[in-house]
């Protein structure tokens, strides 16, 4: 199946796409998805994920999730 | 609740109050500005920008978990995307309610979820980026 990788802010800017879509399976996880595209990156403590829309857990199973954004931290308002 | 939730890279129209329709007794209206200042030095403007689907939903689900606390009739939000340039506002937010502590307890504590969970994001934005498309 296949995903698509969402980048925002400076997260974007250190990876070096904002958009990217890569073939995966069902017990992949955020952490096991993100070190394939991007083996140096660590997103720490601060930048969170979400699966299809919906923060989530970095080493839970993506399951038939369409899109993964990582999120750094946000500043709306 | 109604929800309006937009997103536009237009200067914010607030929009017309409603009608006199239903038992509202209280209106509050919140704008977040621009200001010039930003860590400690002048800018011309912010930049705005969204991961849009999700903050929109995350921004719904929000209402709909503050509204079981502060019951609320109506929620407008409006938030700029792109340039915004310091003194315009960046958000604009409007609640209705029956009675006017539940629309003040409503209205600060969406701007505070809204802070810390809306994928929403800003940036100082370069002098090159201050016109509005």
């Amino acid at each position: 199946m296949q995903i698509t990788v969402f980048a925002f802010a400076h997260t974007r800017d250190q990876l070096g796409f904002g958009e990217k879509v890569l073939t995966c399976e069902a017990q992949d996880t955020p952490r096991a998805i993100l070190r394939r595209l991007a083996p140096r990156f660590d997103p720490g403590k601060t930048v969170r994920v979400a699966v299809d829309r919906e923060y989530a857990d970095w080493d839970q199973p993506i399951g038939s999730a369409s899109e993964l954004a990582l999120i750094p931290p946000v500043s709306g308002g | 609740m109604k929800k309006q939730i937009e997103f536009t890279r237009a200067p914010i129209v607030v929009p017309p109050q409603p009608g006199k329709l239903r038992e509202i007794g209280a209106c509050v209206e919140f704008h977040g500005i621009v200001r010039k200042m930003e860590n400690g030095r002048v800018i011309p403007a912010l930049f705005y920008e969204a991961y849009e689907a999700m903050a929109r939903s995350q921004l719904e689900r929000i209402a709909d978990e503050l509204n079981a606390a502060h019951p609320c009739d109506e929620l407008c939000l409006i938030h700029r995307l792109g340039p915004v340039p310091t003194g315009e506002a960046s958000m604009y937010l409007r609640v209705l309610s029956r009675h006017r502590q539940e629309a003040f307890d409503f209205a600060a504590a969406f701007v505070t979820r809204l802070k810390a969970d809306a994928p929403i994001w800003k940036t100082p934005a370069p002098a090159s980026q201050c016109t509005a498309p």
